[in-house]
């Protein structure tokens, strides 16, 4: 029975292929373009978000409480080591890096800027989160005097590599100290606060030049992939000021909603225009086929019949639009996964967004997946109401009629 | 989009920027007490003359330690003209404690870095620079105002000193590191900047809010680049609906067509017949949509979208204002009625060949 | 084999333009009869034919298949008669247009889930009858209308009903066509044994047949 049904939906898709094409197009390009900014949308956020964990927060990082508040050395950790270890102790916990900072002047022999020297064991923080590939110029060989300077904090500092640069801040004694290093690695992290005014050196050279135990840090971070890691790691040290990624990166944490957001109104609209195309082919091809209907009732056809054949002719057309959607969305999806969107003519400001300057798509099951749904749901629903014309059809008003 | 954009450069320029800004050449580039403007009195008499201009001040920027007994922070101490600085930027307007127009010792300080200074309103702080000479100077301020302009940034590393005052410890008369200037209308800005230019000594350059928000600037071209991109899927998604309209409308007029075509009515004809039935479609719905639409955008001007915290998040971006603005822009409304018109008779064609392709018998015959 | 008793119709009834199409109709055709239902344009031999088919409702009154009363059954019920066991031929032929000459033939045996090789057995049967064999793979709006109407016939007859129900079949067709069918149509009830009820105001289809059963305004004359 089935067979027959399908048949007939089919030669009635075909029979009227020029609008069915149409249908299909509309469909598959929307969806193509719809799949490719969802992409790029999702891809800037997870970017972001990713460099942003690697080169500071990690998936937690436990500070001293006060510190956040004030950003003042003196609410520091002490026992820095042992938090480490009893960390590492913690199943799903991959790595931990702990960071020395203090706020203070940078110098360059002709301008000044608001910055922080950040003490890091450079080791620890390439397995942390392969903290080499934001190595922009230079390598991360410092040497005893060498140090990573922010891009954007160079840039305002009219610094190059070799140049040297002052740093200038209080000590734990409250007396004023400065320290010269030379530029061995400019940084690119989009990450805006170490971009824009960090200076990275040696923990212990750090923690010398602040006068303070080469046990003690400022921040602890954590990378994990397990949730459950994250609320041990906040229950196990309530003495701290632990917090989680969202917690401290709340404007990401916004962005990347209001992306999904963005992507979901565009998503909803999408699938409502397309659910409106497919309502207005399946409507007329339905009104243009009454007496047909009619015809095949007063044969022995059943209504059921009838509605299984509209809602298969439905779904052809969603489900083509769906395949070749599919096919040009991910053939988008992966060039510009690859390739990415190369927005280097904006650099300037895509770094003070903390964006890099190529997007780079990320392609997502849930993509194709969820679309398929919507397809399926917007196909279904669409013949309801053409159908209800039909539901109480009586055959002997139609046959009748002149062919 | 348009209205957020306008939002944002408004804010940005209207709290201190200023639509444009007089600099020694080099400043910009290689900084420093080597490039400063070191006759101010010559550029003022130039831009009092200019038509266009509306207000002017200059500004010397430097940057030193701040600290009192428990906490230092580093500081941007600019000397200003308290009284011009009012006209041109929102500096008085972001008072939130003591006095803004200062003079003596006094500053005038953002009320994130006050905080970090554990400062409160006649606290003394020092401070650690250098001279416009590149002397040393040390002097101890009092704190006699805060002020809070919602860009992070720049509330929590500014403070202010009357030039008076300032001028006397730097060696700063005369002296500027910009001239910061407004204008009657910001669209003018770069024909003015022309004309200033022209004027100026030759070692002085003209920077329009476009060159010194160049970030801000490309940052929106890059928004509207998506925004453009999102508007051209929801064009094409339109297009295609009416597309599919049009031709289910002609398809299922096939025979009637067939039968206006074997009583010698001409394809031209026919084609004529569809392009009229769509030009009065479309404007018909022109006319529904467009005041409609134009409404809204009016509307929601003169009441702005509001999400409470916005500014909290975005502060660092020059978003200083809860509200999502929209602009009623008549341009923006009769392009985007044009593309939608134009899309509409675009749509036609199709439906028009589709029709064209059967002969009468055929037509007739269809089912 | 179809038993009618006092079958009342009434068209907008309760309204001012009332009509009653069916009068008190009492009827009963045997299995194999080749009859015809006649009478003047709107006399209510199509609303007959209808209630016979089970595709237009009546407001009272029984109709008998058989032994089984077939008028208040429910919709699906109706649509298992009409498939199963009423065969139609239609003044405008009605053929389903996105289907073939052989599907269209082919189509209740399909719903009836008739075996594939049996379905092409009995198309060519009775297309080579109908003398329609070359225009199995052609489509309806291709096809002269004689050769549709003989499709419809063949659609009718293909799925051995017990009776085919025949409204006007000739309105559409010439003399020779004319001609042509009803000799078909005969041969049919001869060969397969069938039951054929026309209605139809023809003077040639009156002739043909072995019964006539006039009506009159609703009425059995």
């Amino acid at each position: 029975m089935y067979k027959t049904i399908i048949n007939i939906a089919l030669k009635n898709a075909y029979l009227r292929k020029s609008r069915a094409i149409l249908l299909i197009l509309m469909i598959s390009l929307s969806m193509g373009v719809m799949l490719s900014i969802e992409g790029l949308y999702d891809g800037l956020a997870a970017n972001m978000i990713d460099k942003s964990k690697r080169s500071d927060s990690g998936e937690i990082s436990i500070y001293a409480k006060e510190y956040r508040e004030n950003k003042d050395m003196k609410f520091n950790i002490k026992n820095t080591q042992d938090i480490i270890t009893e960390l590492k102790s913690i199943d799903g916990v991959s790595s931990v890096v702990s960071r020395f900072s203090i706020q203070g002047l940078s110098q360059s022999a002709t301008k000044s800027y608001p910055s922080s020297l950040v003490g890091v064991d450079f080791e620890d923080e390439e397995v942390f989160g392969k903290f080499s590939e934001f190595v922009e110029v230079g390598d991360l060989n410092l040497g005893k005097r060498g140090c990573a300077i922010g891009k954007e904090l160079a840039k305002n500092l009219k610094l190059h590599l070799g140049s040297k640069v002052i740093f200038t801040a209080r000590d734990a004694h409250g007396d004023i100290q400065s320290i010269m290093f030379r530029i061995k690695a400019i940084i690119n992290s989009t990450n805006i606060t170490i971009d824009n005014q960090t200076i990275f050196t040696n923990k212990s050279r750090v923690l010398s030049y602040a006068g303070v135990a080469q046990n003690t840090s400022t921040q602890i971070a954590i990378r994990t992939a397990s949730n459950s890691c994250i609320t041990i790691i906040k229950d196990k040290f309530q003495n701290y000021d632990a917090k989680d990624f969202k917690e401290l990166n709340p404007m990401l944490k916004q962005m990347q909603d209001m992306m999904k957001i963005f992507n979901k109104v565009t998503f909803f609209i999408v699938m409502f225009v397309v659910f409106i195309g497919i309502l207005g082919v399946m409507y007329v091809s339905i009104l243009d086929r009454v007496r047909e209907f009619g015809i095949m009732l007063a044969l022995g056809y059943k209504y059921t019949y009838i509605r299984t054949q509209v809602i298969f002719e439905a779904l052809f057309l969603g489900l083509g639009g769906f395949v070749f959607g599919s096919i040009l969305g991910f053939i988008l999806l992966y060039i510009l996964k690859h390739h990415g969107l190369d927005l280097s003519k904006f650099a300037d400001g895509m770094a003070s967004f903390g964006m890099a300057n190529i997007l780079y798509a990320n392609i997502k099951l849930i993509y194709f997946t969820s679309s398929f749904f919507a397809i399926i749901f917007a196909s279904i629903l669409s013949v309801f109401l053409p159908l209800k014309k039909i539901k109480n059809l009586n055959p002997t008003e139609v046959i009748k009629a002149d062919s | 989009m348009n209205g957020s954009h306008n939002s944002m450069l408004k804010n940005s320029l209207e709290v201190y920027t200023g639509a444009m800004a007089i600099y020694q050449k080099d400043y910009r580039d290689e900084g420093g007490y080597d490039y400063l403007i070191y006759d101010n009195a010559k550029i003022f008499t130039i831009l009092e003359k200019e038509n266009g201009v509306k207000e002017f001040t200059s500004r010397v920027e430097t940057y030193g330690i701040a600290s009192t007994d428990d906490e230092s922070s580093a500081m941007m101490l600019t000397g200003i003209d308290f009284k011009k600085e009012s006209k041109i930027s929102k500096l008085k307007t972001a008072l939130k404690s003591g006095i803004y127009d200062s003079s003596g010792a006094c500053l005038y300080m953002g009320e994130s870095l006050a905080k970090k200074l554990s400062l409160k309103l006649q606290d003394e702080v020092s401070f650690v620079g250098t001279a416009i000479d590149y002397s040393f100077v040390a002097d101890i301020f009092k704190l006699c105002g805060t002020f809070k302009t919602g860009m992070y940034e720049f509330d929590s590393s500014s403070a202010f000193l009357n030039r008076a005052y300032f001028d006397e410890l730097f060696y700063a008369q005369n002296t500027s590191s910009y001239i910061a200037v407004s204008v009657n209308e910001l669209k003018q800005s770069d024909l003015i900047a022309k004309n200033i230019s022209k004027k100026l000594p030759q070692d002085t350059k003209v920077y329009t809010w476009q060159e010194l928000m160049k970030a801000m600037v490309e940052l929106m071209k890059v928004d509207s680049i998506f925004g453009y991109i999102s508007m051209g899927l929801f064009f094409l998604v339109i297009f295609f609906v009416i597309m599919i309209y049009g031709f289910i409308n002609v398809s299922s007029r096939i025979k009637e067509f067939g039968t206006l075509k074997s009583i010698g009515i001409s394809d031209r004809d026919i084609d004529t017949l569809l392009f009229y039935e769509i030009i009065i479609l479309t404007l018909s719905a022109v006319i529904i949509a467009m005041p409609s639409s134009a409404y809204l955008a009016y509307y929601f001007e003169l009441h702005p979208f509001v999400i409470e915290g916005i500014s909290e998040i975005y502060k660092d971006y020059g978003i200083i204002s809860d509200e999502i603005p929209t602009s009623f822009d008549l341009f923006t409304i009769a392009w985007n009625t044009l593309v939608i018109v134009v899309l509409n008779i675009l749509s036609i064609i199709y439906p028009i060949y589709y029709v064209r392709r059967f002969t009468p018998i055929e037509a007739m015959r269809h089912v | 084999m179809i038993k009618l008793q006092n079958i009342q119709k009434y068209f907008y009834k309760g309204e001012p333009r009332e009509v009653h199409a069916l009068n008190d109709i009492s009827l009963t055709i045997k299995k194999g009869e080749f009859l015809a239902l006649t009478g003047s344009s709107g006399c209510g031999k199509t609303t007959l034919l209808n209630a016979i088919g089970v595709l237009d409702s009546i407001d009272s009154g029984e109709i008998y298949l058989g032994n089984k009363e077939i008028s208040q059954l429910t919709k699906d019920e109706k649509t298992d008669i009409r498939l199963n066991d009423i065969g139609f031929v239609f003044q405008a032929y009605n053929l389903v247009p996105v289907l073939n000459v052989r599907e269209n033939i082919s189509f209740i045996m399909k719903l009836q889930g008739t075996a594939q090789e049996i379905i092409d057995a009995r198309v060519i049967e009775v297309a080579n009858i109908l003398e329609i064999q070359d225009k199995l793979d052609s489509l309806p709006s291709l096809l002269s209308g004689g050769q549709q109407q003989r499709v419809a016939v063949a659609r009718a007859v293909a799925s051995r009903p017990k009776i085919i129900l025949a409204d006007e079949p000739t309105a559409n067709l010439d003399s020779k066509n004319s001609k042509a069918l009803m000799d078909m149509m005969r041969e049919l009830n001869r060969v397969e044994d069938v039951t054929i009820v026309f209605a139809s105001h023809d003077e040639f289809v009156v002739n043909s047949v072995d019964r006539v059963i006039k009506l009159d305004d609703g009425k059995l004359l």
